[in-house]
């Protein structure tokens, strides 16, 4: 959507706002002070709510905690020494990257492909629309626990289903292997994440100018031209922006994978999220389980801020 | 007839709590709180109420309508006290309580399994000084000692349940097995079952991160072996431990059992038994009442979980507790808590709610009014009266639940059972 | 694709016609595949759903689940709990992020990326994680066992998008018309209010709908915060049906069922926000 730098049109405003001011001097400073005041609240909102607690986690990450939760003071890096020591550790962290990446990809993908589907006029349309928003309107756990009902193999609907339509004979274990449970997990993520992706690029086909794909197609542009000359660059801002969050919500997306395995069989399925929790509320390892965490952000503050340079920057040079 | 029973029991339990409140305790057969106080004479309602928060596990789907009832109940017969009962369910409620606890927000008294983690932070106060005597006489001694720690009791049983292998008596009869009482007639019966219709599954498994530990349990105690020895010692990995984890995955791996044990709970296999998709498992004696409501009931039997060859066969008892919180107590608290266990464990108002839960009871006078009542429920308190339990006043014991799931679930992936119990105890004892 | 529309029949479009029909059917097939399993099970008896035959739709369609729950649990009060704590959090969340994603759109400051790193950075941890330290700060405030303090939590967690999405669309916007309200007298205030958030009106809808959607469906931190049964949000509530021994799933789904409702309408109620489209005039090229 964005098509100018950010500073332009801040410039401009500055501009014909001032020969306006009655003071130059008290004006100019509420100006300089003005855009604070309009961050201001949501500055103390998150300052509160989330940086306080974040405070907390490198706190505990840092101390020696007891099972029940008290502080014994810093104990030198044990809780991470100790963590990254633990082979499961290694699996752990391939799981969520393969979770991550998996997911994100592919929801991204097809989300931004059912966006412009659902971004034509039809019969239909509206309905369509709402029934995208379903698997997003369901809470995570109660999707997740319909999904492990559904491939389950004793009782599962879908084998029912396939049975009666005469597809398969007998009942199919669709999770045999650990592999196969964490496929369907990624399936799971994958539908409940399309809606989003697909909304967040609904939104910004909706800005689209229709005088753009006239002039193209006057100039004699197919249908792939114009989805990357301009569709692409045009949706580009809210994808990016799309992406990068469902980065982070994705790799630290809890509910489906632990309602469905609890990262079981031994680790197979775990993600650092799963891992942890287990390590806080299970085994009475707060100290750990912070320390994971701090190690979960600190990834994923290296992937965000490389993907959003790579992408912001260039970005910029193309406009 | 349990129902009956219940129904009775409940119209019982309003008319005791008054009572037992009031402090007429002639009338009901506790007599008034306070071994070591003073009996109060329905005390003056003082300005400062002394308010009483308590956790409580949620059990089934009763359990937060008979807890909101007896805190009206109780609440309306105690001026003086302001009882607050939250009910949480048993996925939630580790993460409910250590959050709490982190921020000092501990309940006065709490309803869970475990007790060791808190007592190892010197966070829990000896629970004798907050049950009344008569009180305390009522539970059998062997449930208390299981919260003993270093000659302290810690907290006391709320509630107890016991394991046995239940059989679905005429797939047995069409398969022509018999119902085992070895490993080695477990193994013949599970293979005649298969070949009398492969889609029923012989032996129920349940290795999950919800209930491994017991899985290795059920095996190691019938053959000998356990967690520790009799001194105290981890012995994870010995001789027994290392045959029994190796039998059952061989069962397992032998497909003759459930077929995905890592991730199918014991929930998952009740449902499957009660079906009728499922021949035998070994579970708690709540299975009975379950399979009982069905439309229609399968035609099951109870029997002792089979042992190795040679080797006696052991119950495993599940006990949860109530537990006393540190928080500079005033006497009124001190009070008000006695006053709390005089009426919850109240015989009528104890006997409606464990017949409710369709658990166990852990008191001796409780016992006697079920046994007296359902001649079923009496084998099974016999069965718990000389059931293991799990090690869990030790403070390593999360570890080594967690440990041995592991270990299950590496063997499953088809890990070495030896090295993999050789690691477990060289991280517990090491 | 929307400008085919505007071309004559041709063979061509008809293929691409019967295409996008074929396309989104079975999109809303599959999607709508675990809410039919998820019907079927919660009007089932409990011997149905686990019976050795297996049934897909249900023998005898027990409606009765439906009514059941309401009697089981408090729904009524779960559900208005859930409408109190997702409105609210939208309301704040909107209030502190609007002007936050204006300034950054329109005005030009030092620590303009320092605050938008700000923004995504305290998104990386997990509620799950940061619940100690939540509990904490509820703690120190008072709002441990209320509504108020699940609002603020949830828009605190919904900053990010908010400002960030936002911030696309009003940069998006050219800021022409703002600036000519401007010399028309109209303040700061007046001309994004007037001018800029009418324009910027599907972006807004998005937003509004993702910090609702959240917010409603978030679990962790209310099953932590709250304590009193008739605060629960519908999602720890339903619980109640998660039993010790028994997993009530015909109750569990028929309640979820109900869960789903209010946000499909409060989706169909603004869906055409974000049909309607901008005014071309505000789009930028």
């Amino acid at each position: 959507m964005s098509t100018k730098t950010p500073a332009a049109p801040a410039d401009r405003q500055v501009q014909t706002a001032s020969p306006r001011l009655p003071n130059p001097g008290s004006r100019k400073f509420f100006r300089t002070i003005e855009p604070y005041i309009w961050i201001a609240p949501s500055i103390i909102l998150m300052a509160i709510f989330i940086v306080t607690p974040i405070f907390k986690v490198f706190q505990l990450s840092m101390n020696k905690v007891t099972r029940a939760g008290k502080l014994k003071g810093f104990n030198n890096f044990e809780n991470f020494t100790t963590v990254i020591k633990d082979p499961s550790f290694a699996l752990v962290l391939k799981n969520t990257i393969l979770w991550t990446v998996a997911v994100v990809v592919l929801s991204t993908l097809l989300g931004f492909i059912l966006a412009l589907f659902l971004n034509n006029e039809f019969k239909g349309r509206k309905v369509a629309r709402a029934i995208v928003v379903f698997p997003w309107a369901t809470t995570l756990v109660i999707q997740a626990s319909a999904w492990k009902f559904i491939v389950n193999t004793d009782y599962g609907t879908l084998n029912t289903l396939l049975m009666r339509m005469g597809i398969i004979s007998a009942p199919m274990n669709w999770t045999s292997t650990p592999a196969a449970w964490f496929g369907w997990e990624i399936a799971c993520g994958i539908f409940v994440t399309i809606p989003f992706v697909c909304f967040c690029v609904l939104s910004g086909l909706q800005s689209i100018d229709a005088s753009y794909y006239e002039a193209a197609t006057v100039d004699g542009a197919g249908y792939f031209q114009k989805l990357f000359k301009i569709t692409l660059p045009l949706v580009k801002s809210s994808l990016t922006v799309s992406t990068v969050l469902n980065i982070i919500y994705v790799f630290n997306s809890f509910p489906i994978i632990w309602t469905m395995t609890k990262g079981d069989p031994a680790n197979r399925t775990d993600t650092l999220v799963t891992y942890l929790y287990k390590l806080a509320f299970y085994n009475g390892k707060q100290g750990e389980a912070s320390a994971v965490s701090v190690i979960g952000f600190i990834i994923l503050l290296m992937c965000a801020s490389v993907y959003m340079i790579y992408t912001l920057r260039k970005g910029d040079e193309d406009l | 007839m349990k129902k009956i029973l219940a129904a009775l029991l409940a119209a019982a339990m309003t008319l005791s709590l008054a009572a037992c409140g009031g402090g007429n305790g002639g009338q009901s057969n506790t007599p008034p709180a306070g071994g070591s106080g003073t009996p109060s004479p329905a005390p003056a309602p003082s300005g400062d109420k002394a308010s009483l928060n308590v956790i409580a596990a949620q059990y089934g789907d009763l359990t937060k309508d008979w807890w909101a009832k007896f805190e009206s109940d109780f609440n309306s017969s105690h001026d003086n006290i302001d009882l607050k009962v939250e009910v949480v369910s048993w996925n939630d409620i580790y993460t409910v309580v250590n959050t709490r606890i982190s921020n000092n927000a501990a309940p006065d008294i709490l309803n869970i399994d475990v007790f060791a983690d808190y007592q190892a932070d010197d966070l829990l106060r000896p629970i004798k000084d907050f049950v009344s005597d008569e009180t305390y006489a009522k539970f059998y001694p062997a449930f208390l000692e299981q919260s003993n720690i270093d000659g302290t009791i810690w907290a006391i049983p709320d509630l107890a349940s016991a394991r046995a292998m239940y059989y679905n008596a005429d797939i047995l009869e069409a398969a022509g097995a018999e119902v085992p009482t070895t490993w080695a007639e477990l193994k013949t019966a599970c293979e005649k079952i298969k070949a009398y219709d492969a889609n029923i599954y012989p032996w129920g498994v349940d290795m999950t991160t919800d209930e491994g530990q017991a899985c290795f349990a059920y095996y190691s105690w019938t053959n000998g072996g356990d967690f520790m020895d009799a001194s105290g010692n981890w012995t994870l990995n010995s001789a027994e431990n290392v045959e029994a984890v190796e039998y059952i995955v061989g069962l397992v791996k032998a497909g003759l059992t459930n077929s995905d044990p890592a991730t199918e709970t014991r929930y998952d296999l009740q449902e499957l038994f009660a079906a009728g998709k499922l021949a035998m498992m070994i579970g708690p004696n709540q299975i009975t009442s379950y399979v009982e409501g069905k439309d229609n009931p399968i035609n099951f039997g109870i029997a002792s979980i089979p042992a190795n060859e040679g080797k006696s066969t052991s119950s495993v008892g599940v006990m949860d507790r109530f537990m006393v919180f540190d928080k500079e107590d005033t006497d009124d608290k001190v009070d008000a808590i006695k006053e709390f266990f005089d009426c919850f464990y109240e015989d009528k108002v104890y006997s409606d709610w464990v017949i409710m839960e369709n658990f166990l009871p852990a008191t001796s006078t409780g016992g006697e009014i079920m046994a007296a009542a359902d001649p079923a429920a009496a084998s099974w308190i016999e069965i718990v009266g000389s059931a293991k339990f799990y090690p869990t006043a030790q403070a390593k014991w999360a570890d080594v639940k967690q440990g041995v799931i592991d270990v299950e679930q590496q063997a499953l992936l088809g890990g070495n059972v030896k090295e993999l119990l050789d690691g477990l105890q060289a991280k517990i004892a090491g | 694709m929307t400008q085919t529309v505007k071309k004559p029949v041709s063979v061509k479009k008809t293929v691409l016609r019967l295409l996008l029909y074929f396309v989104v059917l079975d999109v809303c097939i599959i999607t709508l595949y675990p809410y039919f399993a998820m019907l079927c099970t919660a009007l089932k008896s409990r011997e149905e759903i686990f019976s050795a035959a297996g049934t897909v739709l249900p023998i005898t369609a027990l409606w009765s689940n439906f009514i059941d729950i309401w009697s089981r649990a408090p729904m009524a009060k779960y559900m208005l709990n859930s409408i109190l704590i997702a409105g609210g959090s939208t309301i704040i969340a909107m209030l502190c992020g609007i002007p936050a994603a204006y300034a950054l759109a329109r005005m030009k400051f030092k620590g303009q990326t320092a605050f938008l790193g700000f923004v995504i950075v305290s998104q990386m941890f997990a509620p799950v994680v940061l619940l100690i330290g939540i509990y904490q700060v509820m703690q120190v405030l008072h709002l441990t066992d209320s509504i108020l303090g699940l609002v603020f939590i949830n828009a605190a967690f919904n900053q990010a998008f908010t400002i960030w999405l936002l911030r696309g669309t009003f940069m998006g916007i050219s800021a022409d018309m703002e600036q000519a309200a401007t010399i028309d007298g109209c303040n700061r205030i007046q001309s994004m209010m007037k001018v800029l958030l009418p324009v910027a009106a599907p972006g807004i809808v998005t937003t509004l709908i993702f910090i609702f959607i959240n917010a409603w469906n978030e679990y962790t931190v209310a099953l932590c915060l709250i304590s009193t049964d008739t605060l629960k949000p519908l999602t720890v509530g339903i619980n109640i049906f998660n039993g010790y021994n028994i997993i009530e799933w015909q109750y569990l789904f028929a309640a979820s069922i109900f869960a789903i409702i209010p946000v499909v309408i409060l989706f169909m109620c603004i869906e055409k926000n974000l049909v309607s489209g901008l005014a071309s005039g505000g789009v930028k090229g």
